[in-house]
């Protein structure tokens, strides 16, 4: 019985000298295929006798189970190497950058205009566009602005012909919303406008955001909330305040500049007003019954203010340098 | 419009040191541009007498001057002026001096020490003129401070005044506003009486009297004008920024810039016959004071003789009856013209005058008299001579007409109260003529105020002298209404998100572009021209976005890109007669590497299927790409360029730049265009969609040979169109020509996904469907099995 004894310290020392899952698959044969020492021993049980029996048997089944568990452990410990060795064989550089496409951007006007428009948007203010060459009717004469009214000189106007022109603003748009919709109502008008004026702060193209709102009882106070309201949100910060200044618009009565507090002092940037009672007659609206309130701002203006960018000029140059700024 | 701070204090009463002129009249709306105050100016600059001169050794045009400062130790200064010279005397800005651009330091020019700065009148903000050193009176004494010296002591406002505001073109216009925003009173108004020496013979007939209400003027006979004015009337005229030109015309010049009120002299005795007011005729001309020779169109107002016109009416008086140091006797004019009638017809012969900015904008007709009166006083005391009656040709003048204010109007409008007792209190300031009755006032504005007309007028002068800085902000109550969505505006700015997501940037390129990009690039001859464009390079509305964005792409390839992928979104115009079309179109241009350079990828140049891979991904696989059958845009090259069709309407293009615009624009590599219509994006129906299956869809894949010029495309709708039950999708997923494969030949590999609802397929329900569409093929394509 000694020898079988020995087997154990055999077999775990053959095991011990496995390197790989087939290694030890060879040598497990050796202790306990169909041909090996074990079996072999069990074999011989048959002619034993009735006592001897169980407790032999019981002996040689220790002994297998012994060297069982001996090739488990070797088992184990030959996977976690193997594990461990392709863990260490993958491994890569996670610092080096991802594959992609660049990303791309929004271009700062989009991205003020639709902040602008949500916020609008969002106490009910409809949006409304119209055409870019517009008819000198809709640009200014609908706006309280006859021909040659030296008001017409406050609008530097590309003219396409005697008829036509580049809208100055996008009041016109307006003119047409309230022609086709009746009050109460609220809507902006976003949109390019066109100015013969070109330098650090004029652009020959830019864009504006204007806005009404025509009901029973909107006042001119009504327009500071908004606008301020407007001011605070846009740029994030409720401290802003709001100034108005009188001013003089064709198309509306009272006007005023708008001015904004910012770092200490006061920056235009933009005009309202009460809406011109002879705008509104133009367009059959009873301005006993009703009155109402427009205003107007300059994206690029908000825009420059927001990011702190002091040159209207590179919004139109589309160097990518810039505009990669904006990524969204 | 500039006004001096002194000439200002003439007609108050006390002192309007106190007031803060800068903010009181910005705050009420006559916003005050620029403040210069010459109190403020160094006394560090003084009166240099240049007292030697020499060459600088290493400087051409640099001369060392010694100038004598007054005191024991001349000053030496290095100065590149071109009219510096010996004995003459200059403001000397002294080592520490401030002016109003620059500090003056001690300096070494060109290894020479220089200790100041010899100035022009620009340079210490005398005037505008910066031409060489501003020379003084040699009566000054050397070393004496240039405030001193010049007595500069005024402050010089200048206003930007709205078109409405006429009645503040004049420094009485000022004052009386002034005086109505802080109280202040003014001096009593002299109302000027002038002796008659004799009755004037000259006939004037105004026959245009719609156009020329009144016209007043009389003869002053026996003046020199060579006379030297009094320096109130030069420095304030010089003040104002006007230059003296001689005894009468400063006299009119001044009157104007004091009452508002445009007078025009003409030499008496070069006025041949009546002077009539009337229309022009067509083709008379006239030359003007400016030398400007102007011919008529028919529908100008013009003061003539008998032969023709003297003067373009409100504007510009004729060189023939001008007044010069040689005149004697004058006829001199103080009218009202109409403004309606004088409006706009200096800007169509290019000029814009003190007095055409007047009456265009409306000269107080209750004050030609008074100030035809004032000029002739003023001649008559510094040029001597005598006054002719006045002659006073009058019509119908415009009536102001009352107006009813009702102070509930006022707080609805404004939405805060406004006492009425402040109501009648600023209407008064204002000289409006008040009558209370009950709630409302009737008011009557003044023959001044040509922008009061209507109960909001007055409503605004209310609240711009109670103050606008008392509106309080009041976010508004309403009912609340949902919005009919107005989501197609929205889903441009998610459109705007997708190309960014997909790497593109967006750019905002000008509406016009050079004509001959138009020409160049799109072909386009029936281009939309500006009448005025801003530059030669923006003279046309652009009919495409392509030539924007191949500027934009040179622009940025020669700051260092290399990979460059914009897009646009904006309108593209197109003339059709007389009528314009406007399209909001999505537009781009892709160039350069397919990726940034990286370590993993191979580098590569993008390519067609790129760009396609995009626009089918954005689009939702909602275009079909086409062979185009003709009409490709020129820019675009023919052979690989796909027309984007969506149900069936041709949406847009994408293609690579024709190789002749890439050879034009110099591009190493080939860069791809893409533009289609917004609508073809915004516009999106509702789909209905289906449950999946509960089975694996089993795929089965076929590769045929075909004629290497069928467009594989035809292929795959002609299967579609069958619409093979079962049938899921179908598409090419490789390509082969070469060995193997016949020439003229290819080889394409489809894909064929089929699936039930109820059953898993079996063999021969899938080798039916495979062999369906073998038939297509085959019958249609002559097709063979690979």
């Amino acid at each position: 019985m000694e020898h079988l004894k020995k087997l154990i310290k055999e077999a775990e020392l053959d095991f011990s000298k496995c390197k790989s899952l087939s290694d030890l698959d060879h040598t497990k044969a050796k202790y306990l295929g169909k041909t090996g020492p074990l079996t072999e021993a069990m074999r011989g049980l048959s002619g034993l006798s009735k006592e001897e029996k169980p407790k032999i048997g019981a002996f040689i089944n220790e002994i297998k189970k012994s060297i069982e568990v001996a090739l488990l452990e070797r088992k184990k410990l030959i996977q976690d190497e193997e594990l461990n060795f392709q863990l260490k064989s993958e491994t890569i550089d996670v610092t080096l950058p991802g594959r992609k496409q660049a990303q791309g951007s929004l271009h700062p006007i989009t991205i003020s205009m639709n902040h602008i428009q949500n916020l609008f948007h969002s106490i009910g203010f409809d949006i409304a566009t119209g055409p870019e060459i517009e008819d000198d009717y809709h640009n200014f004469t609908a706006l309280n602005i006859p021909k040659e009214h030296p008001a017409r000189a406050m609008h530097d106007t590309f003219y396409i012909d005697k008829n036509h022109v580049l809208r100055t603003h996008t009041s016109p748009v307006q003119v047409r919303y309230l022609k086709d919709n009746t009050p109460p109502l609220r809507v902006i008008s976003p949109g390019r406008v066109y100015r013969v004026d070109s330098d650090a702060t004029h652009s020959p193209m830019f864009h504006q955001v204007e806005g009404l709102w025509v009901d029973e009882r909107v006042s001119f106070a009504n327009l500071k909330g908004v606008i301020q309201d407007f001011l605070q949100k846009f740029f994030e910060d409720e401290s802003i305040a709001v100034r108005f200044r009188p001013s003089f618009f064709p198309f509306t009565e009272p006007s005023a500049e708008i001015d904004m507090s910012w770092n200490d002092g006061w920056l235009e940037i933009g005009g309202c007003g009460m809406i011109h009672p002879s705008v509104l007659t133009q367009v059959n609206i009873d301005t006993e019954k009703f009155q109402g309130f427009a205003f107007g701002l300059g994206v690029e203006r908000l825009t420059m203010i927001k990011y702190g960018v002091s040159d209207l000029r590179p919004f139109f140059t589309n160097d990518i340098r810039f505009l990669k700024q904006f990524e969204i | 419009m500039q006004i001096s701070k002194i000439w200002l204090q003439d007609y108050f009463k006390q002192s309007i040191d106190s007031v803060d002129l800068d903010r009181v009249l910005t705050m009420a709306g006559l916003e005050v541009e620029s403040v210069k105050n010459f109190s403020d100016l160094s006394n560090l600059i003084v009166v240099g007498e240049i007292v030697g001169l020499e060459k600088h050794p290493d400087a051409d045009r640099l001369n060392v001057c010694q100038v004598n400062i007054g005191k024991k130790e001349l000053l030496q200064i290095v100065c590149g002026a071109p009219n510096a010279r010996l004995g003459i005397k200059v403001p000397c800005a002294m080592v520490g001096a401030k002016l109003p651009e620059f500090d003056i330091k001690k300096a070494k020019l060109r290894g020479v020490e220089s200790y100041g700065m010899l100035c022009s009148a620009n340079e210490i903000g005398l005037s505008d003129d910066s031409e060489g050193l501003h020379e003084l009176n040699e009566s000054l004494e050397a070393g004496e401070s240039i405030k001193d010296a010049l007595s500069l002591k005024d402050t010089i406002y200048e206003l930007s005044l709205t078109p409405n505001r006429a009645d503040c073109l004049s420094i009485i216009g000022i004052a009386r506003e002034i005086s109505a925003l802080t109280q202040l009173p003014l001096k009593p108004e002299i109302i000027i009486q002038i002796e008659s020496k004799f009755t004037s013979t000259q006939i004037v007939k105004v026959e245009d009297s719609e156009s020329c209400p009144r016209y007043c003027g009389r003869e002053i006979r026996g003046i020199d004008n060579t006379k030297k004015l009094p320096d109130f009337i030069l420095n304030y005229l010089e003040s104002t920024g006007i230059k003296s030109i001689n005894p009468v015309v400063d006299i009119t010049n001044f009157v104007l810039h004091e009452m508002g009120q445009p007078l025009h002299a003409f030499d008496h005795k070069k006025i041949s016959g009546a002077i009539v007011v009337r229309k022009s005729k067509s083709k008379e001309s006239l030359k003007l004071l400016n030398e400007q020779v102007i011919e008529f169109s028919g529908n100008e107002l013009v003061i003539t003789d008998d032969k023709g016109p003297i003067a373009l009416a409100g504007i510009m008086g004729g060189e023939t009856a001008s007044v010069n140091q040689a005149t004697s006797s004058i006829f001199l004019e103080c009218a009202y013209f109409d403004p309606s009638n004088i409006a706009g017809r200096a800007r169509s012969f290019g000029l814009n005058t003190d007095s055409s900015h007047r009456f265009e904008r409306g000269v107080d007709f209750g004050n030609t008299l008074n100030a035809l009166n004032r000029a002739s006083e003023l001649i008559i005391k510094y040029c001597g001579g005598e006054c002719s009656d006045s002659i006073d040709c009058g019509s119908v003048l415009p009536e102001r007409h009352p107006i009813t204010i009702r102070t509930k109007r006022v707080s609805d409008i404004l939405g805060v109260e406004v006492p009425a007792d402040d109501v009648q209190k600023i209407l008064k300031a204002l000289h409006f003529k008040v009558e209370k009755n009950s709630d409302n006032f009737t008011v009557t504005p003044p023959t001044y105020r040509f922008d009061i007309a209507i109960e909001e007028d007055l409503i605004e002068e209310i609240i711009r002298l109670y103050g606008y800085d008392k509106i309080p902000a009041i976010s508004p109550v309403v009912e609340s209404n949902m919005l009919r969505s107005s989501h197609k505006d929205k889903s441009t700015y998610s459109i705007k998100s997708i190309f960014s997501d997909y790497g593109y940037d967006e750019v905002i390129t000008y509406s016009f572009i050079d004509k001959e990009v138009e020409e160049r690039v799109h072909g386009n001859s029936n281009y939309i021209e500006l009448q005025n464009p801003i530059a030669s390079q923006m003279n046309v509305m652009r009919s495409k976005l392509w030539g924007s964005h191949l500027e934009t792409l040179t622009y940025n390839i020669n700051r260092g890109q290399s990979q460059v992928r914009l897009f646009e979104i904006a309108s593209v115009y197109k003339k059709n007669k007389l009528e314009f079309e406007e399209k909001m179109i999505i537009s781009g241009l892709v160039y350069g590497a397919h990726t940034k350079e990286q370590w993993s990828e191979k580098k590569r140049q993008v390519n067609y299927f790129d760009i396609k891979g995009d626009l089918e991904g954005i689009s939702v696989n909602s275009f079909d790409f086409r062979v185009p059958e003709n009409d490709i845009p020129k820019a675009l090259h023919p052979g690989q360029t796909a027309a984007l069709y969506q149900n069936e309407i041709l949406v847009g293009w994408l293609g690579r730049v024709h190789p002749a615009l890439q050879q034009h624009y110099e591009l190493m590599g080939s860069a791809y265009l893409f533009e289609f219509t917004l609508e073809a994006l915004t516009h999106k129906k509702i789909k209905q969609i289906d449950i999946p299956s509960k089975f694996n869809p089993i795929r089965r894949d076929i590769a045929v040979i075909i004629d290497k010029e069928i467009s594989t495309g035809d292929l795959v709708k002609a299967v579609k169109n069958e619409t093979i039950p079962l049938v899921m999708d179908f598409y090419p997923f490789d390509l082969y020509e070469g060995e193997g494969i016949e020439e003229g030949k290819k080889s394409v590999a489809f894909l064929i996904l089929m699936q039930d609802t109820y059953k898993t397929l079996a063999d021969h329900d899938v080798n039916k469907i495979v062999e369906s569409i073998l038939a297509i093929l085959k019958n249609k394509f002559s097709a063979k099995l690979r």
